[in-house]
């Protein structure tokens, strides 16, 4: 003990003689009040967690269940049940939800014509239609960028143009969502294996199993995935019934979420959503190991190229141009008129 | 000196007993409270107007040749029996006001319409070409985009994509396009993004110190391009 | 184990025991780091939305804290080098410092990267399906909890042993801290690994990161050590040799001369090329398309650091005002260039072009103010537990302070 009374240290704890300290009923008092107020403060502090929703709170069942490859054919019976009640509950909806598993011998490639592409945004909302994101926040996985022709900079693409009309003269369109890359590096990054390739080509997630740490998020050249800052809110007469465990079921709050070329769907065999409301016909969609395949086609004999080729990650997902461009706003042969028409 | 136990007897300089629980109870009634209770940031959701989920064709053409009229429907034949026509018209006078031909160089009606039987196009021989499949009609012409709609490159696939598992439906010619203006009409785009937070999104692209390449045919600064589309080709045989 | 559990509650008891300075610094800590908690739970009510983050600017002011931290937690450790391998006396006993402040350092990592998670209650998934090696995330999992446990224990038993009278085993630390000070340059460099490993983000996918990260990690962390001795100095019985800070000085000026040298590389080989990928660059330092939201900050870091170092390099800074003042420049310097500077920068643009700004929101400031006080709260107990320690004035019952306690 310092000898020094003045130093702060002077008085610190007596000498340790083995005895049991002697408590005073004033030390008790004031050791008390420092101990209730601050048992009372932390209290205070905790207390927004009153605004916790049954809901938000994990059930033991959420908290002790496997990742989807881990689970066995009960468990995910048991998964899928406890998510169509939760479902029914929360939104009114008998749902129907599947888990189709992939198809042998499938193996899913896009591709979107940029020449025939008017950039009306219908693939965006027949996606949200089909997939139940949220709508507040706004989610949507398409994002259709107006690009300068003659440039594929994407840095000068313009994302909210909204004109009377579309197509522009001097632009031409680029939806991007998820391109299901061959070599994802979203896959690679994420830290708890909840987002994983499937033998068809399609990234899924486990929303169940995802920590939210949005690594994947970074790690995305194309800005495909999205997250769920908030508890997703749909209005019940929007939301799709036909779910599946890995695409559209209504995801919780804090976990990632991606286009997931619509595999409640195409695991039946039918065309995602955004392929069958593009009004012109500018996407196509099919298993590039069919060789009979439109995408087969496709690859084999339009001009076909991907976005961000240098980084590497071989997308599934291709944009092709015909040889001549369709909006012929200039003429390909100068008009002359016929001599002696006219009516 | 000793004391009784820490935190009892200040030692020089110490707080007085009460300075601290009166600081941590404040502290807990103030949080208590809620001072900085939560601002939703989320903006209301758009509307989304019903036709940008609509997978209905822009066009619903009769693919039989009926023209329907003041309550009545016709074949085509029925009146295109009774009066000749001649093959350089690329107008009409008085029926069809509706129809305006702006085909590019096809100036003519009779280029796709058979001359005597009106209920069918027409081939490069002079024979017909039933209603029924005007694909016929368009490649004879548009050879590079009719073989592309025939692998499925070209023009909207709905329904299946395995057609053991169901149906698949490729859509002809005109369900999209008008075959006397066929360019793809404009339309509304739908709305575009508004993510959470996201911001200001109209600031003005400034133009790069170094002219682009790019621009210096177009002779016009990036921003100024006007969205207004122009309209092809000449009309109903006028340029 | 009695003892043990006696020398905890020791400690315990003497964390309460000072004079108002004293309780008023952990009182005004306690408010804060509530407060944060206060804040956090609005977070988990209502979801990452209380931040400023969003699907364009998906890492904010938690990654950018976190990022920093790591580094000032690598640099603690680094005054072993001197001690250790150049048997630098003087330092020898202020190393308990350095690796005490990287415990408390390290604690703070570890809450901002559990503040940042969209579902923390799924923490215990890295258990159960860990990624490693292909995920960078998990590298830093095993490097940071390590580090961690590496210096509880080295710090843990040298007290321990000064508690009970013993002299400390030279096998039970001395390993240790040859393996820390590998650790400790490993966890940074798996740190600057997370984001250099991304071919999506070319203003992190560049060689220089992981070098920049230890050379401002040296420059930030000892600097935060000088001042901390001198307030050691100041309020508490223990020695510190004035040699001791100006051997921490030197580290700081060679690594703020290698920070701003390599500072120099990455502006010279951005703004040279000027190719597309220079856009993050180019909004950081100038703005892009309008928006200039982070132009000032990162000025003012530049000027920061370049003022520190022209302190650092005069002797005038041999004299502990410019000392400090140079400490606290370089300490603000690079918490701006490295935690904002570095990480969002790297969403805008982003990959598709699109223009977002960041702006960290109230909740989430106090979020960040609760972990740093919860942090100083937890050094501010281990310096006030430790000092007297070892110092042999508390000590278990019936033990005799060894001499020359450590």
């Amino acid at each position: 003990m310092p000898a020094n009374e003045s130093h702060p240290m002077a008085g610190a704890l007596p000498p340790d003689d083995g005895r049991p300290p002697q408590l005073t009923r004033r030390g008790f008092l004031s050791k008390g009040a420092v101990a209730l107020a601050g048992a009372s403060a932390v209290a205070a502090a905790l207390s927004p967690l009153r605004e916790l929703k049954p809901g938000d709170i994990p059930s033991l069942e959420q908290f002790l269940q496997k990742h989807y490859k881990e689970m066995t054919a009960d468990e995910k019976h048991a998964a899928i049940a406890r998510i169509a009640r939760e479902v029914a509950a929360r939104y009114g909806v008998q749902p129907n939800v599947a888990d189709p598993p992939p198809l042998s011998g499938v193996e899913f490639v896009y591709a979107l014509n940029i020449s025939r592409c008017i950039g009306c945004r219908k693939c965006v909302y027949a996606c949200v239609a089909e997939n139940n994101p949220s709508r507040a926040p706004e989610i949507q996985y398409i994002r259709v960028l107006k690009m300068e022709k003659g440039s594929i900079n994407i840095e000068t693409a313009d994302h909210h143009y909204d004109p009377p009309v579309v197509p522009g003269p001097d632009s031409y369109y680029m939806p991007v969502q998820c391109h299901q890359c061959a070599k994802p590096p979203c896959v690679k990054v994420c830290p708890v294996e909840a987002t994983w390739q499937e033998p068809d080509g399609i990234t899924v997630i486990d929303y169940d199993w995802c920590i939210g740490c949005r690594y994947c998020a970074a790690a995305c050249p194309y800005w495909a995935r999205r997250f769920n800052f908030a508890e997703p809110q749909i209005p019940a007469e929007k939301l799709n019934p036909d779910m599946s465990y890995l695409s559209n079921r209504p995801r919780p709050k804090g976990v990632m979420e991606k286009c997931t070329f619509c595999l409640q769907r195409t695991r039946v065999g039918r065309m995602p959503a955004c392929v069958e409301v593009c009004p012109t016909g500018s996407r196509k969609f099919g298993n590039v190991l069919d060789p009979e395949s439109e995408v087969a086609y496709i690859l084999k004999h339009k001009r076909a190229f991907v976005l961000k080729e240098d980084v590497g990650t071989l997308p599934r997902f291709f944009y092709y141009f015909d040889e001549r461009g369709s909006r012929y706003h200039e003429p390909i042969a100068p008009i002359q008129p016929e001599p002696g028409g006219g009516a | 000196m000793s004391e009784p136990a820490p935190g009892g007897k200040p030692v020089a300089g110490s707080l007085p007993r009460f300075v601290v629980p009166l600081i941590l109870f404040a502290l807990a009634g103030g949080l208590w409270a809620n001072p900085w209770h939560f601002v939703s940031p989320v903006p209301p959701p758009i509307n989304v107007p019903a036709w940008a989920t609509d997978i209905t064709p822009v066009r619903k053409p009769k693919l039989s040749p009926e023209y329907k009229v003041a309550g009545y429907s016709y074949r085509c034949s029925d009146c295109h029996k009774l009066f000749p026509s001649s093959p350089e018209a690329n107008d009409s006078p008085f029926q069809h006001r509706d129809v305006v031909l702006r085909h590019g160089i096809n100036t003519r009606c009779f280029n796709c319409h058979h001359l005597t039987n009106r209920d069918a196009y027409v081939d490069d021989w002079g024979h017909e070409i039933p209603a029924t499949t005007p694909q016929l009609l368009c490649g004879k012409c548009h050879g590079p985009v009719y073989r592309d709609w025939l692998s499925g490159a070209h023009g909207r696939t709905e329904g299946y994509w395995d057609k053991s598992r169901g149906p698949q439906m490729r859509r002809k010619c005109i369900e999209c396009h008008d075959p006397h203006q066929p360019p793809f009409p404009p339309m509304p785009p739908a709305p575009p993004p508004n993510t959470l937070r996201m911001g200001r999104q109209d600031y003005p692209h400034k133009p790069a110190a170094i002219k682009n390449p790019l621009h210096v045919s177009r002779g016009e600064s990036d921003a100024e391009a006007s969205d207004a589309p122009a309209l092809p080709g000449p009309v109903n045989g006028k340029p | 184990m009695r003892r043990y559990l006696h020398f905890l509650w020791a400690c315990f008891r003497l964390s309460f025991v000072g004079d108002w300075r004293y309780h008023a610094w952990m009182t005004v800590l306690t408010v804060i780091a509530l407060t944060g908690l206060y804040a956090y739970c609005q977070q988990l009510v209502h979801g990452l939305q209380t931040t400023g983050m969003t699907d364009q600017v998906s890492w904010g002011a938690y990654i950018a804290n976190f990022t920093y931290l790591v580094g000032l937690a690598a640099a603690a450790a680094m005054l072993v080098i001197p001690v250790y391998v150049y048997r630098n006396l003087q330092l020898h006993d202020v190393v308990i410092f350095g690796e005490l402040l990287a415990v408390s350092v390290i604690v703070m990592c570890l809450l901002f990267v559990n503040v940042d998670l969209g579902r923390p209650d799924r923490f215990m998934h890295l258990f159960w399906r860990f990624n490693f090696p292909l995920s960078m995330l998990t590298w830093d999992v095993i490097a940071l909890n390590g580090y961690l446990l590496l210096n509880l224990h080295i710090c843990g038993y040298l007290i321990y042993s000064a508690y009970c009278g013993r002299t400390p085993s030279k096998a039970f630390y001395i390993p240790f801290v040859f393996i820390a000070i590998v650790w400790a340059v490993s966890i940074h460099t798996v740190t600057a690994f997370l984001y250099v490993g991304l071919g999506g983000r070319p203003f992190w996918n560049s060689a220089i990161i992981a070098p920049r990260f230890l050379a401002s990690a040296f420059a930030a962390g000892p600097s935060f050590i000088i001042l901390t001795l001198q307030i050691v100095r100041r309020f508490t019985a223990h020695y510190v040799a004035d040699d001791a800070l100006l051997t921490l000085r030197r580290i700081v000026q060679v690594a703020m001369i290698m920070n701003i040298f390599l500072l120099g590389c990455e502006l010279f080989v951005e703004f040279y090329t000027d190719t597309a990928h220079v856009a993050s660059a180019r909004y950081l330092y100038f703005g892009l398309h309008g928006r200039h939201a982070l132009v000032p900050w990162i000025w003012t870091a530049v000027l920061f650091d370049l003022l520190a170092l022209a302190l650092l390099v005069l002797p005038a800074s041999r004299g502990l005002p410019a000392l400090n003042l140079a400490c606290v420049l370089s300490i603000v310097g690079i918490w701006i260039e490295k935690g904002m500077g570095l990480i969002v920068p790297a969403f805008i643009p982003t990959p598709l072009g699109e223009i977002v700004e960041y702006q960290p929101t109230v909740n989430e400031i106090l979020v960040c103010f609760g972990i740093w006080a919860f942090g100083l709260l937890l050094y501010t107990v281990f310096v006030r537990v430790s000092v007297p320690v070892l110092a042999g004035e508390i000590t278990a019952p019936g033990a005799r302070p060894a001499a020359g306690a450590h």
